[in-house]
């Protein structure tokens, strides 16, 4: 059965048709073109869809596009602003933290999250609130670099 | 064989060129890729490992909603096989052959609808009727047929058997490793899509030449009508070397229902349709001198195999490198089973290294020498099987300057020597020496009068590197910024090249750039050669060199002009030139070296637990010419934490019974996470590799080569226990 919805995405309404069994993770893909959010098991195990749900990181894969309705998801594509990345994406690029880029996006919203939440307060914190999202690439220790950076130049300006 | 000499931008620690694509979710991945019409399809396989299919009722998945087709062998027209692959040997078989099933999840229907959860919902519809046989399972299965030397690679050298006989210390064990899953983040995906009978396929590969020739074989069209795409990959390891029969399969299902077709594999899909790492068993034998020398090695090997696929496992291939031993015998066995084709993942080779390392490391304690000590003792100064010189071999400086980081010489000698609280410590150390080819590459490079160039060529960037080092390298030869360059990659179209894969293409593409570049020089002095307004008219090849955008002489700079000037006088937009490198196959007289490694590993394990936790590892490379540093220790890092999940998580899990893969998925399949992951220090030494056209060696694989043992070594001088099969499992240490 379809349902006709309208999902808030990266601060702009888009409506949108799909099967009530479509998952976020596949309206934002197949639906609305953002195919920057990834599909790496479909089954919540490797973070690779993680998204921002009113701010906080989900698994896109695990979430129903019909039960998002109202709420304001942000995807990779909404994090860099005025064309300058998010300070997270730039500390990736200089940290060298992937290597086929395709955990990238779920590795950077969660690390985004993770700082808001505050658990970055140490290299074992940060590997251990990390850890939803598998890197095959093995990036990990680059990956803690870019946001230990992040981190300490956040506290640094407050 | 020159090298390059300048040194300007190589080795730089430049960011990835691809970086902003990346961060942004921008890269376009096949899985991405859509068209106007395209509908979707997925797999039903089968569910059991051995047998015939009895019969198919597809009534209620044809008539479901949204569906276009449910193909299989009784309704699929008759496909041809693939080729024969350079490098791996034949094909997989073709798919929907027959109604013979020969591994559990083979693939037996493919159901096209409009929409990705119609497919999903159909293809539970479709209802077969087995006929069930006893599957052949199990590496140790005396029903199994056993292939002897399958690819005449075995070797031998003076009388193994005779000097194991006459021994002062014989060493005999066996080893095993379990199978492993490559498991790239990046689920393979095909969109196909055909404009009459030309063929356009977005394919997850880490070979687009080779993908384009398997499709346009299959399908009987001419090459020039097909054509690969994957600008992106997310992630290979080997899983992407064959052009698998899903792939086939949607090219086939575009073909019948007329439009775009995309299939994405599910995750435990990725488990049965794109290759894994055999499981593997071997006996080593080692005769040796009380002082320490080896003077006989025998090396057996046995590789799972699926019933019908070719696979080579090169699990003793470096055997008869490693050391000066004067007596080698080294044998490679396969057996046929009923599972879903092995094929390559990262390292092949690395299992024979994990055996003979940790051999090395019991004749330690046997002899009451250091590790480290007795390797040198064996140290092959020359190559021991051609006895020709080594093209670069900076392992003994491996050696040196990894224990010098590591702290190798804090190592009490006794086991379980040193403990800190409850932790019990061990220091483990591995030695590695490799392999790693040039293949023949062809590449295009061209310079437009806006003064960039364009670097194309069908090779890939699976996260190695390749856009970057290739930006690197075409800048520092034709002397311009790396803004300057744009490299295209990942399309069959453009010139053929190797795969990402066997830790060649960075060479050999390197290679094949080095030579467009000193051809587009050529080029361009050709056509300044009846140009009395050029300060270059009448100039050789040799008498130039590029710098700043333009082209000068050697010896004086100041006379030269720029690209730009050149091709808008000439009215030209764009000239170009092509370039390719054909390695020698006799190796000009040196044994082409590959790269060469020391591993050194600290482990703690709970006294009381049993828990294994790895401290940190120490990874001295000498991968010859760096191309780029930065890069290089990602390489090394990210193949590093895939040694040790290798050593310490991984197992595809068949169940004895049925054949079907028991953790197919990353909830049961563990891969390292984050929090595995201790400090990685990567050090790169050595010299430009003499062999090499650009001076590099593969760095792609010797990344995750002699984790296994130097953390396996470590346990035992933590322990005591010598754990010769992988993963190192907490029962194995309690």
């Amino acid at each position: 059965m379809d349902i006709v919805s309208t999902l808030r995405v990266n601060r702009t309404e888009r409506p949108f048709t799909a099967d009530t069994r479509t998952t976020l993770l596949d309206a934002l893909r197949e639906q609305l073109d953002l195919t920057g959010t990834k599909k790496g098991c479909d089954q919540g195990a490797c973070g690779a869809c993680t998204v921002l749900l009113d701010g906080k990181r989900v698994l896109s894969c695990l979430s129903l596009a019909a039960q998002c309705e109202g709420r304001e998801v942000t995807t990779i594509e909404g994090l860099a602003r005025d064309g300058k990345l998010h300070p997270v994406q730039a500390a990736f690029i200089r940290h060298d933290g992937f290597q086929c880029g395709y955990c990238t996006p779920g590795q950077i919203m969660s690390a985004v999250a993770l700082l808001k939440e505050g658990r970055a307060g140490s290299d074992e914190e940060i590997r251990e609130f990390m850890s939803g999202n598998l890197c095959r690439c093995g990036a990990y220790p680059n990956i803690v670099a870019a946001i230990r950076e992040v981190a300490r130049l956040g506290s640094e300006s407050q | 064989m020159t090298v390059v000499t300048a040194n300007k931008l190589l080795g730089d620690p430049v960011d990835r060129v691809d970086g902003p694509l990346k961060v942004t979710g921008a890269a376009p991945y096949p899985s991405d890729v859509t068209y106007p019409g395209l509908v979707h399809a997925v797999l039903v396989q089968s569910t059991i490992a051995a047998g015939t299919i009895r019969s198919i009722d597809a009534a209620d998945a044809e008539a479901a909603p949204g569906v276009l087709a449910v193909i299989t062998h009784e309704n699929a027209p008759a496909l041809a096989e693939g080729p024969m692959t350079p490098l791996l040997g034949p094909a997989p078989p073709s798919p929907l052959k027959d109604n013979r099933i020969l591994h559990h999840g083979q693939h037996v229907a493919i159901v096209v609808a409009e929409t990705l959860e119609q497919a999903t919902a159909a293809a539970r519809l479709v209802r077969i009727d087995y006929e069930e046989t006893a599957p052949v399972l199990g590496i140790d299965n005396p029903e199994a047929a056993v292939l002897r030397n399958p690819w005449g690679l075995e070797t031998q050298r003076g009388d193994a058997a005779a000097a194991l006989a006459s021994a002062e210390v014989v060493y005999d064990e066996t080893f095993a490793i379990a199978a492993g899953t490559n498991n790239p983040l990046g689920l393979f995906a095909t969109v196909a899509r055909w404009e009459g009978d030309r063929l356009i396929v977005h394919e997850s590969t880490q070979w687009p030449t080779m993908a384009r020739q398997t499709l346009a074989t299959v399908f009987n069209v001419p090459e020039n009508d097909v054509q690969v795409l994957v600008p992106y990959l997310g992630g290979g390891f080997g899983a992407g070397l064959r052009t698998w029969p899903h792939a086939i399969l949607t090219a086939l299902a575009a073909r019948l229902v007329d439009r775009p077709v995309k299939l994405v594999l599910t995750r435990p899909q990725m488990f049965t349709s794109v290759g894994h790492r055999a499981e593997t068993t071997q006996r080593l034998r080692l005769g040796a001198t009380r002082a320490g020398r080896l003077v006989a090695i025998d090396h057996v090997g046995t590789s799972t195999l699926g019933a019908e696929a070719a696979n080579m496992e090169f699990i003793s291939i470096e055997t008869g490198a490693a050391y000066a031993c004067p007596n080698v015998a080294t044998h490679d066995r396969q057996v046929r089973l009923n599972i879903p084709s092995p094929g390559w993942m990262r390292g092949p080779g690395s299992e024979g290294n994990f055996a003979i390392e940790s051999a090395l490391d019991e004749l330690s304690y046997t002899l009451g020498i250091d590790p480290l000590e007795l390797r040198l003792r064996n140290y092959a100064e020359v190559h021991p099987q051609s006895g020709l010189p080594w093209s670069s071999k900076a392992l003994r400086e491996c050696y040196r300057v990894g224990a010098e980081r590591f702290g190798w010489t804090r190592r009490t000698p006794e086991i379980g020597s040193m403990r800190e609280g409850n932790w019990l410590v061990g220091y483990g150390m591995a030695g590695v020496t490799f392999g790693g080819a040039q293949l023949p590459c062809q590449v295009r490079v061209s310079i437009r009068r806006d003064g960039s160039a364009h670097v194309r060529s069908a090779a890939t960037d699976i996260g190695t590197g390749t856009y970057t080092v290739a930006t690197q390298l075409a800048a520092e030869l034709l002397g311009l910024d790396i803004g300057q360059v744009r490299v295209e990659i990942g399309d069959s179209d453009l010139a053929p090249a190797p795969p990402s894969g066997g830790s060649s293409l960075a060479t050999s593409l390197g290679g094949a750039i080095r030579d467009a570049a000193g051809n587009l020089l050529r080029a361009f002095l050709n056509v300044l050669a009846e140009d009395h307004r050029s300060p270059l008219q009448g100039r050789r090849r040799d008498d130039v060199t590029a710098a700043d955008g333009r082209i000068h002489l050697v010896d004086d700079p100041s006379v030269g002009e720029t690209y730009s000037d050149i091709l808008a006088r000439h009215e030209l937009d764009e000239l170009a030139a092509d370039g390719e490198i054909n390695p020698q196959a006799d190796g000009a007289g040196m044994a082409p070296s590959g790269p060469f490694a020391a591993r050194f590993a600290e482990v703690r394990i709970d006294a009381e637990l049993g828990l294994l936790r790895v401290a940190r590892i120490v990874s001295a490379v000498d991968a010859g010419r760096i191309l780029n540093e930065k890069l290089a220790r990602s390489q090394i890092i990210g193949a590093t934490v895939m040694g040790i999940g290798m050593t310490m998580l991984e197992e595809t899990i068949f169940d004895p019974g049925s054949g079907r893969i028991a953790n197919a998925t990353f909830g049961d399949y563990l891969i390292p996470v984050n929090a595995d992951v201790p400090d990685l220090d990567v050090v790169f030494v050595g010299e430009p590799d003499r062999f090499s056209p650009i001076g590099s060696k593969g760095l792609g694989e010797v990344g995750i080569v002699g984790v296994s043992a130097a953390i396996a070594n470590a346990v035992y001088h933590a322990t005591g226990r010598r754990i010769r099969s992988l993963p190192i499992t907490i029962d194995q240490l309690l």
